[in-house]
């Protein structure tokens, strides 16, 4: 990319705002995560004016946290703390120029077919299968340098895995990411120091605003406003970066609106704004999860875990029992935190980091599901989730499928961090109790960051907010172009699928505005 | 007064005194945490991470406490208030349900090292989850503050490596955190400069800032 500067648009940081101020824009997109930029640089490309709207600030590399905690408490929204009631669960959306993909590991799956055909069933959907959803996924990847994790940064902690999947016969791949030279850092979750990782603050969010898009960053949308059928703009105010606290009004004047502010923001943003595109009733309804838990092995030889892709390899083999497993890194304060022991004997422990590795695994909870309200005047998610039984025994089966890949790898011990059973396990006899005595939901710690359903798409008004375009049924000019959409799970990382009905939707709203 | 009266003023002085009374001063370098949150976390600290061992810093000397109140700094006000519950929880549970030991019945700062160290296997091992998840609360922000240790990242061989940070154009665009576009260092020229694109070799110089000292 050239230099960004040089285009039509800008970006506005908060020391830019000094007072009240009005905006008027062919198309308003609120939210700057994978899908609200995809849609802001189509719509910029497509020759409309566009205002982009993003409540978290850009982060620079010199504002980066190496350390987990640090780097939760500043990207993500309440501190990282975020978690569902019912079942308890922490769950994690962040608040930055980018969202997600600032501090996400780079997955880019596409959506299998037998899914899209789930999808089909549940929400009457005629032209949302794999084969319409393909080009939009192959220009993504285009730009974005979308390929497989090459071997060169895999690192062992990685090529263990694949080792493990190959004994048992189980299926194992390269995981495709939005990465250009990636160098092996493995810190994707605190921001690329490498800026290898095309997160969007770095990628489609330039090129939007090089084509004219005018980037608004530190304000929050607290109204859609309306008019019948007819949404007119977006309301808020300037928030301070970290502290959020309230600056100078702002309000954007639009043809049209993309609300792409993420599950658990864009229907509280509808309720809001008084109950907009809820003739369904189906608005904040449907929350859905994909619940992870992750498995630590510890091997007989260093694994050097510091190098390596954050995520580089997975085994899709179990996405029709309802699981995919991945490999995992993160700060390793974070994984340390599930080590058994206290005192020494925790210390002793923590040597072992430096042999040890993670897998992790996702489940499709299609059984599972909640909703969202606002907590009070916050602005902040109220969410009420549960997590079913049956559910909750697929992942348990997927702990004893990463046992297995483990000690298949030559792993000397396992740590499964499930309270029912012992801490640590050192053979595939001692871990078979995982299997015999799967975990409940409440010996697992589960945590998750792919939401999806509320404000779900639907062939049929009656039981849907969104088209197969993504426009609201009630409305003329309201687009909601995140993973709300999903009516199910798409068995895999969301974001590229997400991304991909975003440029469908927003090639559509392009002929129309 | 009563002699029933005298009895439950005397009581109520004790129970204030157990609760609220008689902590140190804190650091005064520190934002956040209280001297009763200080202690708290002090005490923590040095059961999770006692001197000596493996890795040879104890919590405190890897300056867990400071790394709290950083933590905390950095939470908005509804969850740094949800750490200061959980504090103020761990270290007055064990007036009702007191730790091993004749003198057990005092707050978890007061207590010696081995019953804190029982006191928090006792909320890791619980049948009960909210004590589960209260211990595993308390002891994320520990570890996490541990990690954050240079000295002890560099024991555990897992200090972060150098990495040289390339201008990309998203450079040309975006200030540092609450500075002014004007603060933008990055120009035009800066997007040519050559860096290494080739994969972190895992014995390559560490991240300046968690380099050993010199000898």
């Amino acid at each position: 990319m050239s230099d960004p500067r040089t285009g039509s648009g800008e970006v506005r940081v908060f020391a830019d705002y000094q007072r009240d101020f009005t905006e008027v824009a062919d198309v308003v997109v609120v939210g700057s995560g994978p899908c609200g930029a995809v849609a802001a640089y189509e719509l910029a490309a497509a020759g409309k004016r566009v205002v982009l709207l993003e409540e978290g600030p850009p982060f620079t590399p010199a504002d980066f946290e190496l350390e987990g905690s640090l780097s939760m408490a500043r990207t993500m929204r309440e501190g990282g703390l975020r978690f569902t009631m019912g079942t308890v669960m922490p769950t994690m959306q962040a608040i930055a120029l980018g969202g997600g993909s600032l501090v996400n590991s780079a997955i880019c799956n596409r959506c299998p077919d037998f899914r899209f055909q789930e999808w089909a069933n549940e929400a009457d959907l005629a032209r949302t299968s794999r084969k319409d959803l393909e080009p939009h996924y192959d220009a993504i990847a285009a730009f974005l340098g979308i390929a497989p994790t090459p071997d060169a940064v895999q690192g062992p902690r990685n090529l263990l895995f694949r080792d493990g999947c190959k004994q048992l016969g189980y299926g194992s791949e390269p995981c495709p990411r939005n990465v250009r030279e990636c160098r092996g850092s493995g810190e994707c979750f605190t921001g690329c120091r490498a800026r290898a990782k095309q997160s969007m603050d770095i990628s489609y969010v330039p090129a939007a605003i090089q084509l004219g898009a005018r980037v608004l960053t530190s304000v929050r949308a607290e109204e859609l406003l309306s008019n019948g059928r007819r949404v007119t703009g977006v309301a808020g105010r300037v928030v301070a970066p970290f502290s959020g606290a309230p600056g100078p009004r702002f309000r954007v004047e639009a043809k049209a609106v993309v609300l792409a502010a993420g599950v658990l923001a864009s229907p509280l943003l509808l309720q809001r704004s008084g109950n907009l595109a809820n003739s369904s009733g189906q608005v904040g309804e449907q929350l859905q999860f994909h619940p992870g838990t992750s498995v630590l092995g510890v091997f007989p030889d260093p694994v050097d875990p510091i190098f390596g892709a954050t995520q580089g390899y997975q085994c899709l083999h179990f996405l029709r029992d309802g699981f995919k497993l991945e490999t995992l890194w993160a700060p390793p304060g974070v994984l340390a935190v599930r080590m058994p022991g206290m005192g020494h004997q925790f210390k002793q422990e923590l040597l072992d980091l430096r042999f040890a590795t993670v897998f992790d695994a996702i489940a499709s909870c299609h059984r599972s599901r909640g909703r969202v309200r606002e907590r009070g005047k916050s602005l902040q998610p109220s969410m009420r989730w549960s997590f079913h039984p049956d559910d909750a025994a697929i992942l348990a089966h997927a702990v004893w499928v990463m046992a297995e890949i483990f000690f298949a790898a030559g792993a000397r011990k396992i740590v499964p961090g499930v309270a029912s059973h012992a801490d640590e396990m050192h053979s595939i006899a001692e871990a078979e109790s995982l299997r015999s005595r799967p975990p409940r939901a409440r010996d697992m710690v589960c945590a998750s960051t792919h939401v999806f359903g509320t404000a779900r798409m639907h062939g049929d008004p009656r039981h849907g907010v969104v088209d197969e375009d993504l426009k609201a049924h009630d409305l003329d000019n309201l687009y909601v172009v995140d993973t709300s959409v999903f009516p199910l799970s798409p068995a895999v990382n969301p974001m590229f699928t997400g991304m991909a009905l975003a440029r469908r939707s927003a090639l559509a709203l392009a002929e129309r505005v | 007064m009563t002699l029933p009266g005298l009895i439950a003023l005397a009581l109520l002085a004790w129970a204030v005194l157990r609760f609220a009374a008689g902590y140190g001063p804190r650091d005064p370098a520190l934002r956040q945490l209280s001297a009763r949150e200080y202690a708290l976390v002090c005490a923590a600290a040095d059961a999770a991470f006692p001197p000596g061992g493996v890795i040879p810093l104890s919590g405190t000397q890897a300056r867990i406490p400071a790394h709290a109140d950083r933590y905390l700094a950095a939470l908005p006000p509804r969850n740094r208030l949800l750490i200061r519950l959980l504090f103020v929880l761990i270290e007055h549970a064990t007036l009702i349900f007191p730790a091993p030991g004749w003198d057990g019945w005092r707050r978890f700062s007061a207590l010696s090292l081995v019953q804190r160290m029982a006191v928090l296997e006792g909320w890791a091992h619980s049948r009960f989850l909210p004590r589960r998840l209260a211990f595993q609360g308390l002891r994320a922000v520990l570890t996490m503050g541990y990690f954050a240790c240079p000295a002890v990242l560099r024991a555990m061989g897992l200090a972060p490596l150098a990495i040289e940070t390339p201008v990309v154009a998203a450079d040309l665009l975006y200030p540092p955190i609450g500075q002014p576009k004007s603060s933008i260092r990055f120009g035009v020229a800066d997007l040519d400069r050559a860096v290494p694109r080739t994969p972190l070799d895992p014995r390559g110089p560490l991240q300046p800032g968690f380099e050993a000292p010199p000898a």
